[in-house]
């Protein structure tokens, strides 16, 4: 399988300005520090870490909003750092936010889906073809002719997800597109992501805070001070219950209630992440006792 | 602080083709001291409800009652009201301006014309409350963490004295540990300043955990209420709403129906661990 993201010993330092009584004095932030990843074509990855733990400077980096300090960065084998890759980075690695009202300009959907490869310059009819698509993959098409702000935040979301779409990019970056949304848009948000990524190939890079969002995921990355602190699926890391909790990260219900289970005695396994997962172990249990 | 929330409705833009009915004969009773979840999906009318508790909004029919009086009844008395009734909204610290966290809390008391004594002992009781030791009273409030701006926020709208404290989903976009911190606060809060609490959120494990009663929100009108066990226990209906039950009930309703005999009411970690344990260790006598 070939790689979409590939990280070498990249770092972003920056220097900023503290305020203080006698003046002002700078200091040196490495908010990525030595980070050496790879994300297949094709994979689901989750990336998680706490507030300020260089996630979302990574989810910058890949669309080359910020270029490496140090280290290599390639996008679909394209180097970050070079200017002239600029825009075809961008197209191959789309990005959405956190918040769906910052990322929506037009005052039609269709009209702010097409946004994009108007800008590309793409022809009418394709346009057309890749509006009524993206439309179409999102659960949008109901909505084509309305006025972006009377939905809902998931369905904006799921908006912004379609004008990323309409430029048919390799890869999309996702940085905490459900932190603004009830549970309904989060899991429809979720789904939609789920399906770009096995319908349609599209590399998904998942920045979330909600652990129940990424025991999906084909791989989870955990970042700590600016380092890759955990790496592996979902269930290697989640079992491992107290080591994600230092890094001020939580673990999925049902792995929760497995830890304490096992504190309480019961031979439960460590690597409970669902629902179904737990009391499947526990109607085992039950029949051992 | 009680109040009485008595057949509200609020029409936007009412008499025009925008009409929207956002509340819908509403009638709610918080108690002195409660702590009060409310939750619906986006657009239910939550934050249109609480909007009205401190006089933002005034009802299109019917009353709000802060112990038992109509906080419409006299317009002089909206400040007092709005002192009295805290409402924090979502991204608190978008509105912290102020040089250090100290100055940042001390900003409402000052407007009040406290003697500085006064201001200074307000000033380190809240930060206290919501977990912000004295390092941090120098700080820019823009060094801080996502969690400690919140609570910086927070600690802000304490410092007014406030009886009532509103959160409009004061998790939104925080980490797990911030999530936890701020909740925390907001316990510790209403333990020790004996504050009226409610809570908006989009966390059913959140509210089942921490509120003594819950109100849950459906285009405009109120859908349930009562403790959460009560209110969770429609977990069907609550689906059907675009919500749901607390996440470790779904386990513990998969595990009757293979035959363990657990308890219904149970909606917490602690509670489904303790009852699981208990009857694994039954079914070994």
């Amino acid at each position: 399988m070939s790689e979409m993201i590939r990280a070498e010993h990249l770092t972003y330092e920056y220097v900023r300005t503290v305020e203080e009584e006698k003046g002002s004095r700078s200091e040196t932030v490495l908010a990525l520090n030595d980070v050496t990843l790879t994300i297949p074509k094709g994979a689901f990855v989750a990336v998680l870490g706490h507030n300020g733990s260089g996630k979302s400077t990574f989810a910058k980096e890949i669309n080359a909003l910020l270029k490496p300090t140090k280290g290599v960065l390639w996008v679909d084998g394209m180097d970050t750092s070079d200017d002239e890759l600029l825009w075809e980075i961008r197209q191959s690695a789309g990005m959405v936010f956190q918040n769906p009202d910052n990322q929506i300009v037009a005052t039609v959907v269709e009209e702010d889906v097409a946004f994009g490869p108007e800008n590309l310059g793409v022809e009418p009819e394709e346009i057309r073809r890749r509006v009524d698509q993206a439309l179409e993959t999102v659960g949008m098409t109901a909505f084509r002719k309305d006025t972006p702000s009377k939905l809902s935040g998931g369905q904006k979301q799921r908006i912004a997800i379609a004008g990323v779409l309409a430029m048919e990019p390799e890869c999309i970056v996702l940085d905490e597109p459900t932190a603004m949304l009830d549970p309904m848009g989060r899991k429809d948000v979720i789904e939609t992501i789920h399906r770009l990524n096995k319908e349609k190939g599209i590399t998904i890079v998942l920045i979330t805070h909600y652990m129940e969002e990424t025991v999906d995921a084909d791989w989870m990355v955990i970042i700590d001070d600016g380092k890759v602190a955990m790496e592996g699926t979902p269930r290697e890391v989640f079992s491992q219950v107290e080591k994600v909790k230092g890094f001020g990260l939580d673990v999925p219900q049902a792995t929760e209630l497995a830890y304490r289970l096992r504190q309480m005695g019961l031979a439960v396994p460590k690597d409970i992440l669902t629902t179904e997962e737990m009391v499947g172990a526990l109607c085992q249990l039950q029949s051992t006792m | 602080m009680s109040i009485t929330i008595n057949h509200v409705t609020h029409i936007y833009n009412p008499g025009t083709a925008m009409a929207k009915t956002a509340l819908d004969d509403v009638s709610m009773e918080f108690h002195d001291g409660e702590f009060i979840g409310l939750i619906g999906h986006t657009g239910s009318g939550k934050s249109t409800l609480i909007q009205h508790l401190n006089a933002l909004l005034k009802p299109t029919s019917g009353e709000i009652l802060l112990n038992g009086e109509n906080i419409h009844q006299d317009k002089k008395r909206l400040k007092e009201i709005r002192q009295r009734v805290g409402l924090v909204f979502q991204y608190p610290e978008h509105q912290l301006f102020e040089m250090t966290v100290y100055q940042d809390v001390a900003y409402g008391p000052t407007n009040l014309g406290l003697s500085e004594e006064e201001i200074d002992r307000r000033v380190r009781e809240v930060l206290e409350v919501v977990g912000m030791g004295e390092e941090t009273y120098e700080k820019s409030p823009f060094e801080l963490s996502g969690g400690q701006k919140r609570r910086v926020a927070i600690a802000g709208i304490l410092a007014m004295q406030p009886e009532v404290l509103v959160l409009d989903e004061p998790t939104a976009g925080l980490d797990p540990k911030g999530r936890d911190e701020i909740l925390d606060a907001v316990q510790e809060m209403h333990r020790r300043l004996g504050l009226l609490v409610v809570l908006v959120s989009h966390s059913m494990e959140d509210v089942a955990r921490l509120a003594d009663r819950i109100f849950v929100m459906h285009q405009g009108k109120v859908a349930f209420s009562g403790t959460p066990k009560e209110v969770f226990s429609h977990a069907k209906e609550l689906e059907q709403i675009g919500l749901a039950a607390p996440q470790v009930s779904y386990i513990l309703e998969g595990l009757r129906q293979k035959g363990f005999s657990l308890p219904k009411d149970i909606y917490t970690i602690e509670e489904a661990a303790k009852a699981i344990s208990d009857c694994l260790q039954g079914t070994k006598k």
